[in-house]
């Protein structure tokens, strides 16, 4: 994630700095939860005003990427943080304090920082793929807790949306074609808002599923700030390929009609739009007049989130959307009969299966003959891909 | 190209350009021609802002070609003025337009002769004609702005606002905002025995009583989230309402989450031995968690508690295949051009698989509705077709009849607490709704 956002900062490097805070190198007393709590709210403000993005390592490291105007906040927050530790062995030698903290400006360091997230990134990714597997195995999931989402959290987050620039939680995800056994091909990049992050950022502890129509007014709202951002900025996100989602309600906005005035004819037909089944069902003349008019234009419609089950409720081909995005869970395992109708309905070429976090998920598509996926196991195997070509370019030079 | 949306009040009207463009064109009328789309008689959810400039885009972006002038006006329809274009070609984008709206009933109704959704003028020879029309169209557009600066402003219900509404339910008197309408079994004996009195709310009441300066319709999921706390209310106030003969069944319409509160299952308890229990269900509530639909319809089966599949239209059928979800009974709303050879033949396809039996034919204004319904095997009905019959025997009946007016009958049936049920002087009779004859 790091390196990914690390990737998307590139060309505004001249503003960001970061700091690399080793807590790792701290007594391991020294690095309970309550530490840590206390240690990440010390960045608490500069999170939520969206002007320092904080990434936390599993070694209990923390990495901090913040915008230069924030610079004696920022220092602040970490002599706040060195005040917490103080009697820690590390801090309390002179020799030794200066190590705990390295600072880096994106302008001039940013290869050094970024073969750092690289090497951590990896070092991750090999930890987090055999515990999935192992979750998935055992059947764990997230647990639905927390505390109740309100209207006035609604409120309040939508507020932060509307003020600070959002650009630090804008993801890329690729939707890549694998076919037979060959490496993954990216075909398009999916542009979205994390929303765990979202909540991780400005509502840590909220459960949003426990309020659903909140949650879509928040995913709206959300969809109008990803396409007002893409109508102001000329960066990296607009280049190549890219999916969106919307809800219909936007795509009839002034803020489209401008999205759609940016984009060149010849681009049109490789935007894809995602809209959300419940957003369709709910209006579906105002979604038929969106869809004719998408179309006119030349994008094609996908329908996010459709589980299994759900196939033969929302039929692809009746509804004239393009593709569907079918949601993978582990309960799915490889087909060994027959294609269900409701998948031929659907048209296996025009599916995506999304949320391929291992292995089994590319299995169970190959089964059914999709060549479509999205997920963190993609992710990982492409950029695992990209490093050994990278790798071996380099050895190539040396030569 | 002129190209006005909004009306801002230091900006003048698109009407006023229009006419002034009009005057300087009267001097130059050869070959100029003038398309007027009638977005204006469009129904008024398939015009709202997001439409009419979808189609004003769509439009621009057709008739770049004729170096023309087009205007959006204040009321929605667009007029473009342009000079030597052929009206066959002109046409043909407007077709293009029309198939965006096509599923409102003005634009592919009548001939050629009626078209209600585009007109043209050749201002050669139709040009005073022309220039009145648009003096009107400004008189009036100018007559709106006026009575809508008088109206109090009503903001749209928001994050922030929707929190305090929800506060104030607990000082709002629910009971006087909610309605009742019954449904009714008709047999082969055309005798319709009411099965069940459906209860909902009325928003425009809702609106007033709740919350008069907020429009809370302005957006779809808040006011999902608002219903979830007001369906508490309902089931709150009916559990006090003072019914002299309980209903034969009550019907809800609830979120899926409301039939899991304890003030659901107390509902249900009061109810048991008294009166039966159906709950309507919302198509893009059960979308939203359809697990949780499936596990929730199968637990009210096993108490007994009929489900339905509520506000389907003949459009929805087109996409969704009821029987799928197998509610107990599906509810469809009843629209005029059902009746068409092509749409009954659609619904019978649609619904064949539900079972007629099992269909509910809603929103049944006129006997029309119910004459095309029992051709179909359907033996369900609500509407105020119903209602006005309700009321006609309960008074053929009635005692007490005397003094009241046919309206007001009619009107006390649908309320539940308050003014007009004080006011009738038979709250038993008010509360019978016997068989009605001769149906159909």
């Amino acid at each position: 994630m790091l390196v990914d956002y690390l990737g998307r900062l590139e060309r505004h490097r001249h503003d960001r700095r970061a700091v690399h805070v080793h807590i790792s190198l701290l007594h391991p007393n020294n690095r309970k939860d309550h530490h840590m709590r206390i240690a990440v709210g010390a960045f608490d403000n500069l999170i939520k005003m969206l002007n320092a993005q904080l990434f936390c390592l599993t070694s209990k490291d923390m990495i901090v990427v913040y915008r230069a105007q924030v610079q004696a906040d920022m220092e602040a927050a970490i002599v706040k943080i060195k005040y917490l530790f103080a009697d820690d062995d590390l801090l309390m030698d002179e020799n030794t304090a200066g190590s705990f903290c390295d600072w880096y400006s994106l302008d001039r360091e940013f290869d050094q920082l970024m073969t750092l997230a690289q090497r951590l990134s990896q070092e991750e990714e090999a930890r987090q793929r055999k515990q999935r597997i192992q979750d998935a195995r055992v059947g764990i999931g997230p647990a639905p807790k927390g505390k109740p989402f309100t209207p006035e959290l609604l409120a309040r987050t939508e507020n932060a949306l509307s003020q600070a620039d959002i650009a630090n939680l804008m993801r890329r995800q690729p939707i890549c074609a694998v076919v037979d056994n060959g490496p993954p091909q990216p075909i398009f990049h999916e542009i979205f808002i994390s929303i765990s992050d979202l909540r991780e950022t400005l509502m840590p502890s909220v459960n949003m599923a426990s309020s659903p129509w909140l949650f879509q007014q928040l995913t709206e709202t959300l969809d109008r700030r990803v396409l007002s951002l893409l109508n102001r900025h000329d960066d990296r996100t607009l280049e190549g390929d890219i999916s969106i989602n919307l809800n219909v309600a936007t795509l009839l906005s002034e803020e489209f009609l401008i999205f759609d005035d940016n984009i060149k004819t010849s681009k049109r037909g490789t935007i894809v739009l995602e809209l959300q089944k419940v957003d369709i069902f709910a209006d579906l003349s105002s979604y038929l007049f969106a869809r004719d008019f998408a179309h006119e234009r030349g994008y094609r419609i996908c329908i996010d989130g459709l589980s299994y089950s759900m196939l033969s409720f929302v039929d692809r081909e009746r509804l004239g959307a393009d593709l569907i995005k079918l949601v993978w869970d582990n309960n799915l395992s490889v087909e060994t009969q027959s294609r269900p109708e409701s998948l031929r309905r659907a048209g296996v070429t025009r599916i995506i299966l999304c949320r391929c976090d291992t292995e089994s998920s590319i299995d169970f598509g190959r089964s059914l003959g999709i060549s479509l996926y999205q997920g963190r196991h993609i992710d990982a195997t492409f950029q695992d891909i990209r490093r050994r070509g990278t790798a071996a370019r380099a050895r190539g030079k040396r030569k | 190209m002129t190209f006005c949306m909004e009306i801002q009040p230091e900006r003048q009207l698109p009407e006023t350009v229009l006419v002034e463009t009009a005057e300087r064109v009267g001097r130059i009328r050869d070959g100029r021609v003038v398309v007027q789309i009638h977005l204006s008689r469009l129904q008024p959810q398939n015009r709202d802002d997001g439409h009419v400039r979808i189609a004003a885009r769509l439009f621009e972006t057709m008739v770049d070609a004729y170096h023309g002038q087009m205007f959006v006006l204040s009321n929605a329809d667009i007029v473009l003025l342009c000079k030597d274009a052929r009206i066959a070609d002109l046409d043909a984008v407007v077709y293009k337009l029309r198939a965006l709206f096509s599923k409102d009933p003005l634009t592919f109704s009548g001939d050629t002769e009626d078209d209600r959704f585009a007109s043209y003028f050749d201002l050669e020879s139709e040009y005073d004609d022309f220039l009145e029309l648009c003096k009107r169209m400004n008189a009036e557009a100018k007559e709106r702005v006026k009575s809508d600066r008088a109206k109090p402003k009503i903001n749209d219900l928001d994050a922030v606002s929707l929190g305090r509404v929800i506060e104030r339910i607990a000082q709002t008197d629910i009971a006087s905002v909610v309605r009742r309408q019954p449904c009714v079994y008709i047999n082969d004996r055309r005798i319709a025995e009411v099965v069940f009195q459906e209860f909902y709310m009325s928003i425009a009441d809702l609106q007033k009583a709740l919350a008069p300066d907020v429009n809370i319709l302005a957006n779809r999921w808040l006011f999902q989230h608002l219903s979830q706390a007001l369906d508490v209310s309902v089931m709150t106030a009916l559990r006090k309402a003072d019914f002299k003969v309980p209903p034969v069944a009550f019907s809800l319409n609830l979120n899926m989450t409301s039939v899991e509160t304890p003030q659901f299952r107390d509902f249900v308890g009061a109810a048991r031995g008294k009166s039966g229990v159906y709950v309507e269900f919302q198509l893009p509530d059960i979308l939203n968690n359809m697990d949780q639909f499936f596990r929730i319809r199968d637990e009210l089966r096993g108490k007994q508690i009929s489900t339905v599949l509520d506000g389907l239209t003949s459009l929805m059928l087109q996409f969704v295949d009821a029987e799928l979800y197998d509610t107990d009974f599906v509810k469809v709303n009843w629209s005029n051009d059902m009746i068409t050879d092509i749409q009954t033949a659609e619904l019978q396809q649609a619904l064949g698989p539900v079972g007629f039996d099992r269909v509910i034919l809603a929103r049944c204004d006129n006997e029309k509705a119910i004459s095309w319904g029992l051709d179909r095997g359907i033996r369900l009905y609500q509407g105020r077709f119903l209602d006005s019959m309700v009321a006609a025997v309960t008074m053929a009946k009635c005692p007490n009849a005397a003094p009241c007016t046919f309206a007001q009958c009619t009107q006390r049936h649908a309320v539940i607490s308050g003014r007009p049920r004080a006011e009738c002087g038979n709250n038993e009779k008010l509360d019978e709704f016997p068989p009605l004859h001769a149906i159909g």
